[in-house]
C-alpha cells in the first residue's frame, strides 16, 4: 500500500534498478506524472534529474521533445508511456528529442506498464539509438 | 500496546547451547492491544511457544504474516490454538497474482510436508489478503505495505491510541540506494516506520557480511540503523539474527550497533538486539530521534 509519505514499493526498486543502468530509462507514477529518470537519461538531455527540478508537460515538449519526423511536437497522449499508464499495454515509438543545448538525438523508445496485485503502479520507458533503418511507429 | 518476542532469528531454527540467550527459534512477535486482545506477527517457530501461552477458552486470533517464506509461517503447524474448534483465527498476508493466499499456504500445510491439511484443522480459520488501506482490528489500526526483500513480502504498522508499532523483519532498503541521501519517499518501508514508538527491523547481517549477500533481501547493521534514523523510530529492535550468529557475535553486534547511535547523538538504550523472551512497551520512546536529515 503506498502511503502518502512514501512511494509504492514497485516505483523504488524501478528507480533503484533505473539508477543502476547505462540505458536512458524514464519513470512515471500512476498518474503519468514523471518521478524520475536515470543518470543516462540525464546524459542524453543534458540536465540531471536532481537538476531538473519540477517540469509540467508544456514545458517539458518546449525543452527537449519530442518531436515526429515532420518537426512537428508529438502530442502527449501519443507518447508511449502516457500509452503504457492509460492503456496498461507496452507501446514503442521513434522520434526525435532535444537536449537542453538542441542537440538532436533520433530515439527508440519502449515502455510498460508496472503491473501489481493491485493495479498499475505506473510505467517505464527505455530509450534507444533509433535504428538506421527507423524501425517502429 | 506491548510487544512479546517469541521468536527472533531469520531463515532457519537454530537451537543450541551457542543461541540460547537471544534464542533459536523463527521469526514471530505476540502484540498484546490495548483492549487485551492478542496479534502475532509471523508464524515462525517461535508461535508454537506462543500458542502454548495461551487459555484453552474461545478465542480469537489474528495472524498477519509479512511473507510465506518457511522461517515465517513454519510454526502454524504447531500451533496449539489451531487444534482447537473453538478457535477463531484470521490470517493476513501479501496477495499474489499468482494464487489465493490459502492456495500458498496450503503448500506447506498439506502432504509432504506436513501431516495435516488446511481442511482438517479443527479451528475456524480464515485467510485474507492485506487490503490496500488501512484497516482496524479491535482498538488498533493495522497498515500493511509492500517492502523490498524477496518475493511479495509486507511490513507492518500497528497503531494503538498513542503508541505505534513498526514490524518489518525482512527488509532490503538499501538494494541499490544510498539510504543516507535519497528522499524520504523513495525509501522502502519508510512511510511505515516514520516516528514509530517501537520499530521491530531486519538487521542480520554484519556489515562485513553485506557485501556476499547482496539482493539476499536483508539488511545490515549499517543499513538498518540508518533507516532508524531516516525514519525517526523512537527504539529500534534489531531483529532476524542471522542463523550463524552465536549468542557471543550478537552481543558484539549488539554492542557495535549502540556505538554508531550514540556516535550519530543518540542513546543506547534506543538501539537493541531483539531476545527471545523479551517484552517490549511500544509506548516508550527511549530516546528523541535523531535529526533525520
Amino acid at each position: 500500500m503506498p502511503t502518502a509519505s512514501q512511494k509504492p514499493l514497485e516505483l523504488i526498486l524501478a528507480r533503484n534498478l533505473m539508477s543502476a543502468l547505462s540505458t536512458p530509462a524514464f519513470l512515471v507514477d500512476e498518474g503519468g506524472i514523471l518521478v524520475f529518470y536515470n543518470e543516462a537519461a540525464g546524459m542524453l538531455l543534458g540536465k540531471s534529474w536532481e537538476e531538473l527540478g519540477t517540469v509540467g508537460a508544456e514545458e517539458w515538449g518546449a525543452l527537449f521533445g519530442p518531436f515526429g519526423r515532420d518537426g512537428e511536437p508529438i502530442p502527449y497522449d501519443e507518447l508511449p508511456l502516457v500509452v503504457a499508464v492509460r492503456d496498461d499495454r507496452p507501446a514503442h515509438a521513434n522520434f526525435e528529442i532535444h537536449s537542453i543545448d538542441g542537440t538532436r538525438h533520433q530515439v527508440e523508445a519502449s515502455a510498460f506498464p508496472i503491473q501489481t496485485a493491485h493495479g498499475s503502479r505506473g510505467a517505464i520507458a527505455v530509450f534507444w539509438p533509433a535504428a538506421e533503418n527507423g524501425t517502429g511507429s | 500496546m506491548k510487544a512479546k518476542l517469541w521468536g527472533t532469528r531469520g531463515s532457519v531454527p537454530s537451537p543450541g547451547p551457542e543461541t540460547i540467550r537471544y534464542g533459536g527459534n523463527t521469526s514471530c512477535v505476540g502484540v498484546t492491544l490495548s483492549d487485551g486482545s492478542l496479534l502475532a506477527l509471523d508464524a515462525g517457530t517461535g508461535i508454537r511457544n506462543l500458542g502454548l501461552s495461551l487459555p484453552e477458552e474461545p478465542t480469537r486470533l489474528h495472524i498477519l504474516l509479512t511473507h510465506l517464506h518457511l522461517d515465517h509461517i513454519q510454526g502454524l503447524v504447531f500451533f496449539a490454538p489451531a487444534f482447537r474448534p473453538q478457535t477463531e483465527i484470521v490470517i493476513w498476508g501479501p496477495a499474489s497474482p499468482e494464487a489465493s493466499l490459502r492456495d500458498r499456504i496450503a503448500r506447506y500445510i498439506s502432504a509432504p510436508l506436513s501431516p495435516v491439511e488446511v481442511r482438517e484443522l479443527p479451528c475456524d480459520v480464515s485467510f485474507r489478503s492485506t487490503p490496500e488501506t488501512e484497516w482496524e482490528i479491535g482498538p488498533a489500526r493495522i497498515r500493511a505495505a509492500s517492502v523490498s526483500h524477496r518475493g511479495p513480502t509486507l511490513g507492518y504498522r500497528i497503531d494503538d491510541g498513542e503508541d505505534s508499532l513498526a514490524y518489518i523483519p525482512d527488509h532490503e532498503p538499501a538494494l541499490g540506494a544510498d539510504l543516507d541521501t535519497l528522499e524520504d519517499e523513495w525509501i522502502s518501508g519508510f512511510g511505515l516506520a516514520r516516528d514509530a514508538s517501537l520499530l521491530i527491523h531486519d538487521g542480520q547481517y554484519a556489515d562485513s557480511e553485506y557485501p556476499d549477500h547482496l539482493g539476499w533481501g536483508h539488511s545490515s547493521i549499517s543499513h538498518a540503523l540508518s533507516f532508524a534514523r531516516r525514519t525517526g523510530a523512537g527504539r529500534t529492535v534489531l531483529f532476524h539474527h542471522d542463523p550463524l550468529h552465536s549468542d557471543e557475535r550478537l552481543d558484539l553486534l549488539g554492542a557495535e550497533a549502540q556505538d554508531r547511535w550514540v556516535a550519530v547523538g543518540g542513546t543506547p538504550e534506543a538501539v537493541e538486539l531483539a531476545v527471545e523472551g523479551a517484552e517490549l512497551d511500544a509506548h516508550t520512546r527511549a530516546a528523541s530521534p535523531l535529526p533525520t536529515a
